[in-house]
């Protein structure tokens, strides 16, 4: 008869603890698995306003790098087309996948250095990718990503040294610079999905395999900020949207 | 502070001077200065190197390890920016302490006329209190590096009437031959020790010094303190994390009074070794020996003893041992001095005229310590306590009482610093004294029993 | 206990309750957070910030800042760029100090303190939870200081392209030099190899090695890990120290701090 309140003391503790969750990254599973995806959301991103010029970098600083660039190369912070179609944007989906997990992809994503320039400027991957980086020049680099959320290193590579590196945590985006080319400058953009995209020379993306639903799609671009809009995509539907940066004032 | 001098002289201009004593002897100007109680809390430091009182003082002004390794460095931090070239421009190491304050002090036997105001009336001992609002005296401090290696401190202190003092006037020359087991400091300075008088935490006219540091013997004419600043030369080396320290200084013979040179020199020794206790903390045992002569008479011209041609040397010591203990929160400063005059000293007399001395004169010889202990509740909050004794175990005249001049002194008090930056600093501090001296009472020759109680606002800025 | 309470105890007790007390492992030293809090008050706080962030009272009148706990990246460690210090390592740069800045050489404390600030330092940042400390870089025996080895050193000081930050005497003034920030932003200027100064992470040959292998992360210099061979990174300490004049150089070696107590 004695101490009868104790186990239900004990197990009404229980149940707080697991309502809360507490172990570390012990998420819920899915609810059943979504209908098959066959949606896309599709589109331009565009730059309103004047583009602003691009300033010129002197490579002479690294004689190799001024060999391969005589005269020069410019800055790619905002690159746009004749009809401002706006490139290295990231649109992706932000919010509307819920708590669903996706397999990390076998495949590396490439990063390049070449002809003292990162190519490509704006690079997406998936969190715990493998992401190449080649040096494809005659010169040493350094590769030194500075992230907010996840670790913060700095190699050295020489001409052809193999280097690979894995970002763990989501974050939109990574700032790249080489210490010893103080004007290289990309962004690693990390999900941990897959819709995403980076827009190519008209400012135009595709984002495939879609299941039908609501989403927020945003647009981040490093120098001209983010912007997002909600859409609902029925199924095998492809929908149509327009991002639009405007010129930042005094720029 | 000044209050304590103020009470001394009352009690000479009584035409007392007979009567043996055994308060603190304030004959010389060092021993004055000693009475002005300045102690150092540096701001100037905390700017310079934009670190908290906290960082290199227990409570301030006492020093923990890190700031005591900083101090025998030549207040340098070693991480190359020492050097008074790495300050802005407008930096400039001053400093000032002050403390305004009120305060109570009352002696149970004073000796005082029958009807005030008539002399002839006869006199009876009676307690005499006062009280009332006060401020110490003013510490000017200024310290630091003058190069790379060459350090300084200067500290013209002012008593609380506003007249100034050379206290503290050295250069000091640190790791020299690139080693910390040499520096060489030269001037007016306080003698090494980790239980440093200047750096107390107590602060009234009883509590507020360690008797052991001054005590002097009734009828001995050995003007000396283990507290007073002296002048002459130190040798001192620690180790890297000041675990291990050890000095040699060479003093003059006369108590560090400036503008008067000595016939002789004194020689002080100082060593100290800690050590770490699993879960405890940091544990110090040291040894001292101070040795030195005085004068028991001097040439004259026409009378007038030429200043410096001190005669008749006769030599007095003072040895011990301590202890800091630090267990957590707690810490115990534990002391231990035996003192020892000659007989010359010690009975006032000429060593020329032996004849003089009384029958079966000896040099006086006593033992004294204290045991001081502190809780740290917090940087900002520590309480203080401690319990001092001095007993003669051997009187320079025979006739006179066994115990004559021994004193216990009770002191408790704490400190709050409401503000902790790296600029400035402010204290609340209350304290309550008492000092029993064995037979020193002036007219019965029965204990005289005197206590302090203070409260007051002590900044640094 | 009825045999329900009993069981439901276990379950209780194997819920896995993550626990938040921080330790650390220094030698044979335990230090704990929790001691390390009062202590970090005392001593830190001031120029690090009560949130450990580096944003503490004094922080704008430093420079460099005071280290930043909560981004977990640390300048000196023995392990590689990108991963975690070993709590040896916060040990040792407590008790070291950073030379030229305004962290002083805390080795006046106990051991046993600074192991306890070591343990709290770490709670400032989830990482130190979520991942265990990169595995420390071997530092192989030293060859000796041969006119080859410079000269070869001198080549991979060209080749690495050492010169664009360090300059082509090594005096910190290379092109890149003024173009130079740290990860938070601010202003850093590269190591003026002749001046015969103490490194910020300590001293001596393998100090300099161990710098070139793991980086100085969270500012421009890099690691050297993969680029190099190990008998190449000799190659290059031993032509760096050619740099230095040779009476500082003697003495900066001679000073090489003694083992961190």
């Amino acid at each position: 008869m004695r101490k009868r309140w104790l186990p239900f003391v004990i197990l009404g503790a229980l149940a707080v603890c697991f309502a809360a969750g507490m172990a570390p990254g012990a998420g819920f599973t899915a609810k059943a698995a979504p209908p098959a995806p066959g949606a896309a959301v599709k589109g331009i991103v565009k730059f309103q306003g004047t583009i602003p010029k691009p300033s010129h970098i002197d490579m002479s600083a690294d004689p190799k790098c001024a060999q391969i660039h005589p005269t020069g190369a410019t800055t790619e912070d905002i690159v746009a087309d004749g009809n401002g179609g706006l490139q290295n944007v990231v649109v992706y989906v932000s919010d509307g996948l819920g708590d669903r997990k996706f397999e990390t992809p076998q495949e590396a994503a490439v990063i390049e250095q070449k002809g003292c320039m990162y190519k490509p400027h704006v690079v997406a991957v998936r969190a715990n990718q493998e992401l190449k980086v080649v040096n494809a020049d005659p010169t040493t680099h350094n590769i030194h990503p500075a992230p907010n959320n996840n670790r913060e290193f700095n190699q050295t590579q020489p001409p052809g040294l193999p280097l690979s590196a894995t970002f763990a945590r989501e974050e939109i985006a990574i700032p790249v610079k080489c210490n010893i080319h103080p004007w290289m400058r990309s962004y690693i953009a990390v999900f941990k999905h897959p819709y995403f995209a980076v827009t190519v020379k008209d400012g135009s993306f595709e984002i495939g395999n879609l299941s039908p639903g609501t989403y927020t799609i945003t647009a981040w671009h490093e120098k001209l900020g983010m912007t997002f809009q909600k859409i609902t995509i029925g199924e095998s539907e492809t929908k149509t949207i327009e991002f639009v940066f405007k010129a930042q004032p005094g720029s | 502070m000044g209050l304590r001098w103020v009470k001394e002289k009352v009690r000479r201009s009584m035409g007392i001077a007979t009567v043996k004593r055994i308060t603190v002897q304030l004959l010389t100007l060092g021993a004055l200065l000693s009475a002005v109680q300045p102690s150092y809390a540096i701001p100037a430091f905390a700017r310079k190197y934009n670190l908290r009182c906290s960082d290199c003082h227990e409570a301030w002004p006492k020093l923990n390890n890190f700031g005591q390794t900083f101090k025998d460095q030549g207040y340098q931090l070693m991480t190359g920016r020492d050097a008074p070239i790495y300050q802005q421009t407008s930096y400039f190491p001053i400093m000032f302490r002050s403390i305004p304050f009120w305060h109570r002090e009352s002696d149970n036997r004073v000796a005082t006329d029958l009807v005030p105001g008539n002399p002839g009336s006869g006199q009876v001992e009676s307690r005499v209190t006062t009280s009332g609002f006060d401020i110490s005296g003013l510490d000017i401090w200024t310290a630091g590096t003058l190069y790379k290696n060459i350090s300084f401190a200067v500290q013209p202190a002012l008593d609380s009437s506003g007249k100034a003092h050379l206290l503290t006037y050295y250069v000091r020359f640190d790791n020299l031959l690139g080693s910390r087991w040499l520096n060489l400091k030269v001037g007016k300075f306080e003698l090494d020790t980790l239980i440093s008088e200047e750096r107390e935490l107590f602060l009234t006219n009883t509590g507020g010094f360690y008797q052991n540091y001054h005590f002097t013997p009734p009828g001995d004419r050995t003007s000396f303190g283990l507290g007073d600043h002296q002048l002459g030369a130190e040798l001192l080396g620690h180790s890297i994390n000041d675990y291990t320290r050890y000095s040699i200084s060479v003093l003059n013979s006369n108590d560090g009074q400036v503008g008067a040179t000595a016939s002789t020199y004194d020689v002080y020794g100082h060593f100290d070794q800690g050590f770490e206790l699993p879960k405890m903390g940091l544990q110090r045992i040291g040894v001292y020996g101070y040795v030195g002569q005085r004068p028991t008479f001097f040439q004259t011209s026409g009378g007038a003893p030429i200043a410096g041609t001190g005669m008749g040397n006769r030599s007095f010591s003072r040895t011990g041992l301590y202890g800091l203990w630090y267990l957590g929160k707690f810490d115990f400063t534990t002391f231990y001095l035996h003192g020892q005059d000659n007989v010359f000293l010690g009975n006032g007399v000429r060593a020329d005229q032996p004849f003089n001395l009384p029958p079966g004169a000896a040099g006086p010889t006593w033992n004294g310590g204290f045991v001081e202990a502190h809780y740290t509740y917090n940087p900002q909050l520590i309480l203080l306590s401690k319990f001092e004794t001095v007993q003669m175990s051997r009187q320079a005249n025979p006739a006179t009482r066994k115990n004559l001049g021994d004193v216990r002194v009770w002191t408790v008090g704490y400190r709050w610093y409401p503000i902790m930056s790296s600029r400035a600093g402010l204290a609340w501090h209350q304290e309550y004294a008492r000092a029993v001296t064995v037979g020193t009472a002036p007219l019965t020759g029965r204990d005289d029993v005197t206590s302090s109680f203070l409260m007051g606002f002590d900044f640094d800025f | 206990m009825m045999n329900g309470s009993r069981i439901a105890l276990v379950l209780l007790m194997s819920c896995g309750i993550p626990s938040f007390s921080q330790e650390s492992a220094i030698g044979n030293l335990t230090g704990h957070a929790k001691s390390g809090k009062a202590l970090y008050r005392r001593y830190c706080i001031t120029c690090h910030g009560a949130h450990g962030d580096g944003a503490g009272e004094n922080a704008p009148h430093l420079d460099p800042k005071p280290r930043d706990f909560t981004r977990s990246t640390f300048k000196c460690r023995s392990t590689p760029s990108g991963t975690l210090p070993t709590d040896s390592d916060l040990y040792d740069t407590i008790s070291r100090g950073v030379y030229n800045s305004g962290m002083p050489p805390w080795r006046p404390l106990t051991r046993q303190d600074r192991a306890d600030l070591v343990a709290y330092i770490k709670t400032f940042s989830p990482r130190f939870h979520e991942e265990p400390p990169g595995t420390p870089l071997l530092i192989p025996p030293e060859p000796p200081a041969s006119p080859e080895s410079v000269q070869r050193g001198a080549e991979l000081f060209q080749n690495m392209n050492c010169w664009s930050c360090h300059g082509k005497e090594g005096r910190g003034n290379g092109p890149s030099a003024l173009t130079l920030t740290d990860s938070k932003g601010y202003p850093i200027v590269p190591f003026d190899l002749t001046s015969g100064m103490h490194f910020k992470c300590g001293d001596s040959s393998r100090g300099a090695f161990r710098d070139l292998i793991t980086g100085l992360d969270g500012t421009p210099m890099p690691s050297f890990t993969d680029a190099l061979k190990p008998e190449q990174v000799w190659d290059l300490v031993h032509f760096i120290e050619s740099l230095q004049s040779a009476g500082t150089r003697e003495a900066s070696q001679a000073k090489a701090e003694p083992n961190v107590k």
